[in-house]
């Protein structure tokens, strides 16, 4: 920027100068101060930039929407909830990692059919189990212990007396009542129904 | 004179900041009575939209009420305002970039189409500040885009090189050179440059 007294600033030293002429070297600051020619282009640049940046200011539509602040002041607000939108995410993270594993997908449509038929089941098979037994032993235990029941309905004491060895018994009371094989004597029958020529109640006589 | 003047405004605001800080509401809404009408042109010569504009300055000091307790230093309260209405500005811009690509339309659009609303205008004015803010588009589209933010904080925001410094976070001589570089490439607009010239009525 070595600039001779005699000769005008350059271009470039007037850029400079119209920046801040502080920045120019000694001999252009010089010559800048002593130079009408120089300083009066230096002076127009400036004006021309100034009546720039006033005709922009002038050219700005007005503000019409004046400033309105936050009815709190956000600064102390803000930093305390800040944690909450992060909290909320880890909860509901958490929550889909405790359902999954605590097998909420079991609960799906027909995983819980599945369940349930399973249940019913169980609880069938319980029931045929009780009837079975119930078939099985109608009567308690301790009756049986009483009578001394092996199955049959008579003790072994009275097949000894009869002598019974389990088929001779009907025999005998067929013998005994005059048994035809219906179990009921003629004459007994013929009282009880009468032969229809003999029903002189009857109607169709 | 002036000097002085500024020194008390500097001290009042100073003042007023401390007190916002201490969450005094009417302390800030006083800076915001001060310094609205500055951020709103500086986010009109980025967007130059209306609409655009003031929503960012709202957002500027709604932004800057929520974080005024990060300011150390309430002398810096400008430099720190202005700093967050850039960055504001900027992440704006970027945004309306992608919303272009989307063929979505925009504020500024919407602002053009209108214009004819406004009856506070007269026809001409109306005509002559479009032809302006195209000149002024395609001026600042030959520049970078740090050039391009120092020139209009420059000349346009009339910010001091050491406060465009602060601004921008950078040191003073880098903010000398793309302010060089920028002047350089706006010489050749000399002529647009002289028809303003006395015309500011």
């Amino acid at each position: 920027m070595k600039v001779q007294n005699h000769a005008h600033l350059q271009d470039e030293h007037i850029l400079w100068a119209v920046i801040d002429d502080k920045d120019l070297a000694g001999p252009a600051r010089e010559h800048l101060r002593e130079c009408s020619v120089c300083k009066r282009k230096v002076e127009q640049f400036r004006g021309e930039l100034q009546d720039f940046g006033q005709k922009a200011s002038l050219a700005v539509p007005p503000f019409s929407r004046p400033v309105r602040l936050p009815r709190e002041n956000l600064a102390a607000v803000s930093h305390n909830v800040g944690w909450l939108p992060v909290f909320g995410a880890a909860a509901m993270a958490a929550f889909l990692v405790f359902f999954y594993f605590m097998g909420m997908e079991i609960m799906s449509p027909t995983q819980f059919t599945t369940l349930q038929n399973q249940e019913s089941l169980l609880e069938d098979e319980s029931l045929m189990r009780e009837i079975a037994e119930i078939v099985e032993v109608p009567l308690p235990e301790d009756v049986y212990a009483i009578t001394g029941d092996n199955g049959t309905g008579f003790t072994e004491d009275l097949y000894e007396i009869s002598g019974d060895n389990g088929t001779d018994a009907a025999e005998n009371m067929d013998e005994i009542t005059g048994d035809n094989g219906n179990g009921f004597d003629e004459d007994f029958l013929e009282f009880v129904v009468p032969d229809i020529l003999d029903d002189f109640q009857s109607e169709f006589i | 004179m002036k000097t002085e003047d500024n020194k008390n405004m500097s001290l009042k605001i100073t003042a007023l900041v401390e007190k916002a800080r201490d969450g005094n509401r009417v302390s800030f809404q006083e800076l915001v009575g001060i310094y609205q009408e500055d951020i709103y042109r500086l986010a009109y010569y980025r967007t130059f939209s209306q609409m655009d504009a003031e929503d960012l300055t709202q957002d500027v000091f709604e932004q800057a009420y929520r974080k005024l307790n990060s300011l150390n230093d309430p002398q810096r309260f400008r430099a720190w305002l202005y700093s967050i209405a850039v960055n504001r500005c900027n992440d704006f811009l970027r945004k309306r970039k992608y919303m272009r690509l989307l063929q979505m339309r925009t504020a500024q659009e919407q602002d053009f189409m209108d214009s004819g609303k406004d009856m506070n205008n007269t026809f001409n004015d109306r005509i002559e500040k479009k032809r302006f803010w195209k000149q002024v588009k395609t001026m600042l589209h030959k520049l970078s885009a740090m050039e391009r933010q120092v020139f209009t904080l420059r000349f346009m925001d009339h910010r001091n090189i050491n406060e465009i410094a602060a601004i921008l976070d950078k040191n003073e001589s880098t903010i000398k050179t793309h302010l060089y570089r920028a002047l350089n490439k706006v010489r050749g607009q000399a002529e647009f440059f002289k028809e303003y010239r006395g015309s500011i009525s």
